[in-house]
């Protein structure tokens, strides 16, 4: 009796060796065609718009998106260099990045992308190139065809209606206003994409006045001088300002996310965004208040294309072109649009498109907390971005350590 | 005829494999026991001590150098980093020491003792990246906390502009890791109090003490306190050491203008700019520093208490007997008060429709968050559980074989011993970024091994620590009779051990799940963050978008080790009662 039942145990602890010894080696042999997306994962829109896209691609071209959530993109492009260091050239782990910007500037500087690849994409041509030149630069850099563009963004604001009457119009009547609601306002701590979109949209607005030669030099690599020059009416603004922001100005949100989660808590009033159909999605979701309203400021949007990259190590090429392909369709690209789910601006150009696939657009449903249809927008174009780090290193030094 | 030699040859044939069995993974567990703890720590020591001094071919740097350090010295807030580190560290280690000492000397022998080990074990159980997201609930201003005293306290319907979280001084770092900190603590006192050659004598000398006319309190102290502390020492050391060099905890609660050293070395090591590896090794070295220095300071105030021991144990104790009880009662009210509210708090997030402040309950309920998260959760929790299950069941294999083969030895307390604190005393953000280099060197390409063996390094020391107690305790005498009996080695093992320390392995197995569970750091620099997990998803949406997304992954962190605890306090019923009917 007892013996039957000890080898009951035994036979059992053996069983659960072998079925662990398995459960390793078939893990360790799961490897095709998958495609690691790396995207930054910090938005249940796009979490959830890339789970629709992985089950699309597993039923249309068979091929496992892996979505992988970065917390910066930056994590991202410093594995691919380490990778690089390593001597890692054939078998990368990144297949496909969503990067622009600086990110996509250093990967450049690094020589971290693939041979230009986006002409191989079917869709590619419905972006109209030869008529929309935008899609082929990335923060003024030529994107050389290594990254394909995926949506299009402008630097939105959106407050609190219930408990403001009023939001500030202008940069100049940010801290008039911060004044009559004082801590109702705060911006993420650089390097944070969204701090340097504050800083760029600041120093654009705050130089307005300045000689065109000087303002030039915004969108040209930056020198001692000119950063000298341009940086000083920014200072001077960030002085006065931090005092009135949330906790005044000693502790700054991590992320564009957290302050969206800040306006949700009531603790500021106001709040920024690229994707202006976040808000209403993010109303829907119960993640922010039925009150919240969105708009454009009159002094200026900075707006910008992201893309996609596929790193010169990707594993599988192929794959991640597809997907690529697939992200650029306007299935996907309206599928994207859609408030509902994300509402990310599509970079088709819909004279390119037949009527059935326009028609997939048209489905765009009014929502009070949205972006209203006829905002007229003053674009402002994305600095250089080697003012990017030269903003964030001087930031931190000024005012990085309280 | 036929059926039965064939039954017994199959019988022989499985004697045979098992002792064969038995053998090989007792000569071979205590080598693999030693590899897998100090290989990767020694690697990971030397992978980041060589770059702090600026070699690192790689990257085009063979000429040793002290750039980094001079680099590392000009940062701007270093010296408040260190010191946050610092204070932090020492203070949370401090108080939850001092709160479980005055715990134990409350309840010592009473029935209360084993409520509260039944009540605080579950918080052990909680990741620490979900206990820093349910505090930072509580703390913060538009909390359930505030709303409950809104605006009929506060005298206000706005969200005040209040420092917590995230305070400059760290006190909601110190906390959090007291939260988590004093269970563990308390619980490994209690392993210590229960062994067998200890039980009972302790407990005469109370008695003793008490009948001298101590309280109960007093007694305990003077009794008690200075035989159980040098059992608990490596612990707290333990604890201390995580405390400075923690990531979670600091990362979701804590300040960024500067932050902990542990969490600026993390965001070094993931700047794009590989040029800051060099300052973010050297920094790391200066992190094995702090947590050395805290180590030692906490050793000197341990030397000054024994000089002056005999001056201590001349005070009276007795007229502060009651002072202790209250603050006993009122340290117990507390924790169960954020306990009950922090919990509270991220079921009621994790339903709420549009809730406005003040009001205590959300206007709506609905289910949507969870419907969202369970589209995206399946995948990290297949994740988080096979690498539980498989670490979990490899530490214990090794650690039960290590042990059996330990107990046959004449030595009384080995190296390993020893050995098995090292990774919990060498801070993770050390050596685990070291690993990196040797990672890409030797598999490049796999993702579900390197996670294993970090999550390895440390599931065994816990699974080790926490079967060594039973096993230490367990009856001699039953060997000897076995023994007597003609039985060899390895059949008093199949025979005698496993079924009497079953109970113990399966806390073991559980203990193990929610050690790899909770792993935030080996899980995202092993993967290569290509191995999402519960804990590595809730940590990247702690500050994100949706307070309620995030209460989702909390709680769902919370319940999946608490699942592998209730299981192994059912299972070895079941078994039992199964082989009695």
């Amino acid at each position: 009796m007892i013996s039957n039942r000890d080898n009951l145990t035994l036979s059992s602890v053996v069983n659960g060796l072998i079925f662990a010894l398995y459960v390793i080696l078939h893990a360790a042999a799961f490897a095709e065609q998958t495609v690691y997306f790396y995207a930054w994962g910090g938005s249940p829109q796009v979490n959830q718009y890339l789970q629709w896209a992985k089950q699309e691609l597993a039923t249309e071209k068979g091929i496992h998106l892996q979505h992988v959530k970065l917390a910066d993109t930056s994590d991202a492009v410093s594995r691919i260099l380490a990778e690089k260091a390593a001597g890692n050239l054939q078998s990368g782990s990144v297949d496909l990045l969503w990067v622009n910007g600086e990110n996509f500037a250093s990967m450049l500087k690094h020589n971290l992308l693939a041979e230009p690849w986006v002409d191989q994409l079917k869709n590619f041509s419905l972006t109209r190139p030869e008529k929309n030149p935008a899609v082929l630069k990335d923060f003024g850099i030529a994107t050389e065809k290594r990254e394909a563009p995926w949506g299009k963004a402008a630097l939105v604001f959106y407050y609190h209606s219930g408990r403001v009457n009023q939001p500030p119009k202008q940069l100049s009547q940010l801290i008039p206003w911060l004044k009559k609601y004082p801590a109702r306002f705060t911006y993420p701590r650089p390097p944070d994409f969204y701090a340097t979109s504050f800083l760029k949209y600041a120093i654009s607005v705050l130089n307005e006045h300045q000689a065109d030669s000087i303002k030039q030099q915004l969108y040209q690599p930056v020198t001692e001088k000119s950063f000298n020059i341009l940086a000083a009416p920014l200072w001077h603004f960030l002085d006065e300002l931090h005092p009135l922001l949330w906790r005044q100005g000693r502790y700054f949100p991590s992320s564009g996310a957290q302050m969206q989660r800040l306006v949700d808590d009531q603790a500021i009033y106001l709040s920024y965004t690229f994707t202006a159909a976040e808000v209403p999605a993010a109303v829907s979701q119960y993640n922010l208040p039925p009150q919240i309203r969105t708009y454009a400021m009159q002094d200026g949007s900075l707006s910008n294309i992201h893309f996609v990259a596929i790193p010169f190590n990707a594993k599988h090429k192929t794959a991640a072109k597809q997907v690529a392909d697939f992200l650029l369709s306007p299935k996907a690209q309206a599928k994207k649009q859609q408030i509902e789910v994300w509402g990310d601006q599509t970079v088709l150009d819909m004279s390119a498109l037949n009527n059935s696939q326009r028609a997939m657009f048209n489905t765009l449903q009014r929502h009070p907390s949205a972006l209203p249809a006829n905002t007229e927008f003053k674009l402002l174009s994305e600095l250089h971005p080697s003012w990017v780090d030269k903003l964030n290193s001087a930031w931190l030094q000024r005012y990085g350590v309280f | 005829m036929g059926r039965q030699a064939q039954f017994s040859l199959v019988t022989t044939l499985r004697g045979v494999l098992v002792s064969f069995l038995y053998y090989l993974l007792s000569a071979l567990s205590r080598p693999v026991l030693f590899g897998i703890i100090l290989v990767p720590v020694v690697a990971g020591l030397l992978g980041v001590l060589l770059p702090a001094f600026n070699y690192f071919p790689a990257l085009g740097s063979s000429q040793f150098s002290g750039a980094a350090f001079t680099q590392l010295l000009a940062t701007p807030g270093l010296l408040k980093m260190l010191c946050l580190s610092l204070f932090c560290g020492f203070l949370a280690t401090w108080i939850a020491f001092k709160l479980n000492i005055m715990i134990l000397a409350s309840f010592y022998h009473t029935p209360w003792l084993n409520r509260i080990e039944q009540g605080l074990s579950p918080v052990l159980a909680v990741p620490h990246a979900a206990a820093a997201i349910a505090i930072a609930f509580i703390l913060t201003p538009s909390g359930w906390l505030s709303r409950l005293l809104s605006p009929w306290l506060t005298g206000s319907n706005m969200v005040g502009d209040s420092w917590l979280p995230n305070d400059p001084w760290g006190i909601s770092i110190i906390i959090g890791l007291v939260f988590k900190e004093l269970p563990f603590l308390l619980l490994m006192s209690l392993s210590v109090l229960k062994q067998a050659n200890l039980r009972v004598r302790l407990l005469q000398e109370y008695k003793v003490a008490i009948s001298l006319g101590y309280q109960a309190e007093a007694a305990f102290i003077k009794v008690i306190f200075p035989q159980l502390y040098p059992l608990i020492r490596l612990p707290v050391l333990a604890v201390l050491a995580y405390a400075t060099a923690s990531v979670e905890i600091p990362y979701i609660l804590g300040p960024n203008n500067p932050a902990t050293l542990a969490v600026t070395i993390l965001n070094w090591f993931n700047h794009s700019d590989l040029e800051l590896r060099f300052v973010a090794s050297a920094a790391a070295v200066l992190q094995i520093v702090l947590s050395l220095t805290v180590i030692l300071i906490w050793l000197g105030g341990e030397y000054l208490w024994r000089r002056a021991r005999s001056l201590f144990m001349a005070i009276n104790l007795n007229p502060w007997a009651p002072f202790y009880r209250f603050c006993t009662g009122v340290t117990l009210i507390l924790f169960a008060v954020i306990l009950i509210v922090s919990l509270g708090g991220l079921v009621v997030w994790s339903f709420a429709g549009y809730w406005p402040y003040p009001a205590a309950l959300p206007n709506s309920i609905t289910g949507l968050h969870w419907q969202n998260a369970f589209t995206q959760l399946a995948e990290p929790i297949s994740n988080s559980l096979l690498m539980a299950v498989s670490s979990s069941l490899l530490a214990l294999l090794i650690s039960l074989f290590a042990l059996e083969a330990a107990s046959y030895r004449t030595a009384t307390k080995s190296w390993l011993e020893y050995l098995i604190y090292l990774p919990l005393l060498v801070p993770g953000v050390a050596f685990l970024f070291g690993l990196l280099w040797l990672q890409q060197a030797l598999f490049s390409d796999a993702v579900f091994l390197p996670v294993l063996i970090s999550h390895l390094v440390y599931v065994i020391p816990y699974v080790y620590l926490s079967l060594a107690v039973s096993y230490h305790n367990f009856n001699p005498a039953l060997i000897r009779v076995a023994a007597s009996l003609g039985a060899k080695p390895c059949k008093v093992f199949w025979r005698v051990k496993i079924p009497q320390l079953f109970a113990a392995i399966m806390v073991a197995f559980a203990l193990g799940l929610a050690i790899s569970l909770s792993q935030y750091l080996p899980t995202l620099l092993a993967g290569g963050g290509r191995y999402p997990t519960l804990t590595t998803e809730a940590v990247a949406l702690a500050n994100g978008a949706s307070r309620r997304t995030s209460a989702v992954y909390a709680i769902m962190q919370m319940v999946l080790p608490l699942l592998g605890f209730m299981l192994a306090a059912w299972l070895p019923k079941w078994v039992y009662r199964k082989a009695q009917a």
